[in-house]
């Protein structure tokens, strides 16, 4: 089996010897890219079986081109899937229906003429339709396949259990029961504290979709991600070398019961970056130390059991470090996970009704990024960052647009967090 | 390694040694890092002593003559306190983890459940949450009531250890309260011991 790749960086190569310090350290977690090794694994396609199904909200306000966009999108999932897999279809307003039950993907034309007379009308019983799909899921669990929930909502639970702290817990007991769920919010209207903390603790994705042209975009990188799914059940131990002490992990990873950090699943193509902040004793020159070990604990996509990766990160210890030869890859990583520390803080502004001050926040994480950026700017990852904090402090300017902007907020957040690419 | 676990479920071992034997093969499966010198990796029969000393392995009901039955809970028990050792949790914490578990929770946290168990897990568990919320339990009985209304049954724990029950006692209804009884009774006894 190939294992992800580890890697570990600091801002510079060597640390300065004779002084405490904290350092940066940068853990690069990459998948292996996915490929269709048929020498090794006989009955590998190339890509997990997927057993999934669609939670479609139908309620009134879908009405009109969100509706349209919605069925198109959930036609598009099914001209893309195989008739290896599986797939259901729910939907609800105050009444939940299950469209078709579980089935293998043989007969696409019929399932997209069912898809195609689902529309709008009701009210939202958000959680009674999760757990039917959920339920349409697991009458078939495959057991080295993806399972898994797609829940589709441009609104808020206003029937049956609306509790979020309830939905949330439920949506981490069925994935420690091997059915993830991912949610796709559309618009400015649903409660992105439920559907982002639904899909976190549900080991799926979260995703925002501004305007309904683009949910067709968000379910292929949804349906791409399941694909390229590597491991799931991901976490992370990082053990000081006596002396030292992690100080911040910036990525504000929620921990499990043991204490680990919970890391989201691998994807091939999709590395994770992990900022540790380390408090370092003086050691003198030339010296040499095992900073950090570190354990990754996952489970393969096509494996039933858990491995455990170690590694360990070593430094060396020079009388003088060259100031100009820094790690760009260290100072953007710092930075943007900052930068998801500071829309979160944005966003506990705006809740408090100050929104010159979430304005200001945006501000300062602007311009800290182009100054700690300025060397690389041309970047592009550096240039959208810029631009997101940019369009959004703005954003705040207008009232209307408040809703909007706080999903904006969250989403950028937690995907800088867990190493998402943006849409 | 899980299916040489699983394939444990519904033995018993008789003695100490035979359990210690058992275990040990099993935790030398598991390829438990060892945690910095301080702890064997294989638990010997001292080890075992210890864990039930300090209540991170229950202490079996049954017996054969003078042996303890051990149960598979008990060897779930022994092989999660080693895998969360070798994870450098405290005994404290460990405790907490393990106190009151069943099977099926102890196997998850070791990570060995079988597919099969997984399958009609998530079914299970989804039916369980359509299904309408439990109706608020009966009203709790008056307070103040003369205590002569109540008879008290005597259960033996092991040897020279008896737990006094009333009858209006309900047992707790959660695995965390479990635990946070099991907690108490152990503290308790500690200071009896101290």
């Amino acid at each position: 089996m190939e294992y992800p790749k580890v890697e570990f960086f600091t801002t510079h190569a060597k640390l300065e010897a004779g002084r405490d310090q904290t350092v940066d350290v940068l853990i690069r977690i990459t998948p292996p890219a996915l490929s269709p090794d048929l020498s090794t694994r006989p009955n590998w396609k190339g890509r997990p079986d997927l057993n999934l199904s669609l939670v479609l909200d139908r309620s009134g306000s879908m009405e009109g081109e969100k509706m349209i966009r919605a069925r198109e999108a959930a036609m598009f999932c099914v001209n893309q899937m195989l008739p290896a897999d599986r797939l259901g279809v729910v939907t609800f307003d105050d009444r939940v229906e299950v469209l078709f039950p579980s089935e293998p993907v043989t007969n696409k034309q019929a399932m997209k003429d069912l898809i195609a007379r689902v529309t709008a009308r009701g009210s939202t019983a958000l959680h009674e339709a999760w757990v039917r799909g959920g339920l349409t899921v697991s009458e078939r669990m495959l057991d080295q396949g993806i399972n898994r929930v797609v829940l589709i909502t441009d609104g808020l639970a206003n029937i049956g259990i609306t509790n979020t702290d309830e939905i949330v817990t439920q949506s981490m007991g069925l994935y420690q029961r091997g059915v993830s769920t991912s949610t796709i919010g559309i618009g400015a209207d649903f409660n992105e504290d439920l559907l982002m903390p639904m899909a976190q603790s549900g080991g799926g994705n979260a995703w925002h979709v501004v305007e309904p042209d683009d949910m067709r975009h968000i379910f292929q990188t949804e349906l791409e991600g399941l694909i390229a799914q590597h491991a799931h059940t991901v976490s992370l131990s990082l053990i000081p070398a006596d002396g030292v002490r992690i100080v911040d992990v910036l990525n504000d990873f929620d921990l499990t019961e043991t204490g680990r950090y919970r890391l989201p699943n691998l994807q091939a193509g999709s590395p994770l970056d992990i900022v540790a902040q380390l408090k370092v004793g003086a050691e003198d020159a030339g010296s040499q130390m095992r900073l950090l070990d570190l354990r990754l604990g996952f489970t393969p996509q096509d494996a039933k059991q858990a491995e455990v990766l170690k590694q360990a990160h070593t430094v060396e210890f020079a009388s003088q470090v060259e100031n100009s030869l820094v790690n760009d890859e260290v100072i953007k990583a710092v930075q943007f996970l900052m930068n998801a520390r500071a829309r979160n803080e944005a966003m506990k502004r705006m809740d408090a009704g100050d929104y010159a001050g979430a304005e200001f926040v945006l501000g300062v994480a602007l311009t800290e990024t182009r100054a700690a950026c300025a060397s690389f700017a041309a970047m592009p990852a550096v240039m959208e960052e810029c631009a997101s904090l940019a369009e959004t402090a703005s954003s705040l300017k207008d009232r209307l647009q408040h809703k909007l902007s706080r999903k904006k907020l969250a989403y950028a957040a937690h995907h800088r967090q867990t190493g998402k690419l943006d849409q | 390694m899980a299916m040489s676990v699983l394939k444990e479920k519904g033995r018993k071992y008789v003695g100490l040694p035979e359990f210690a034997r058992v275990s040990g093969q099993l935790v030398s499966g598991l390829q438990l890092e060892q945690q910095r010198g301080t702890v064997t990796s294989v638990p010997d029969e001292r080890t075992i002593r210890y864990y039930l000393a300090e209540g991170l392995i229950q202490t079996p009901e049954e017996r054969q003559g003078t042996a303890s039955v051990f149960s598979y809970l008990n060897l779930l028990q022994l092989l999660t306190v080693k895998k969360l050792q070798a994870e450098h949790l405290p005994i404290r914490k460990i405790r907490e983890l393990v106190a009151g578990k069943s099977e099926q929770e102890l196997e998850t946290l070791l990570g060995v459940r079988g597919p099969a168990g997984k399958k009609t897990e998530a079914k299970q568990y989804l039916e369980s949450l359509l299904a309408p919320a439990p109706t608020q339990a009966a009203a709790p009985p008056p307070q103040h009531l003369d205590a002569s209304s109540h008879s008290w049954q005597r259960v033996e724990i092991e040897p020279g250890l008896e737990l006094h029950v009333r009858s209006d006692y309900a047992p707790p209804a959660t695995t965390g309260k479990t635990r946070g009884l099991l907690e108490r009774a152990i503290h308790r006894l500690r200071r009896l011991r101290d």
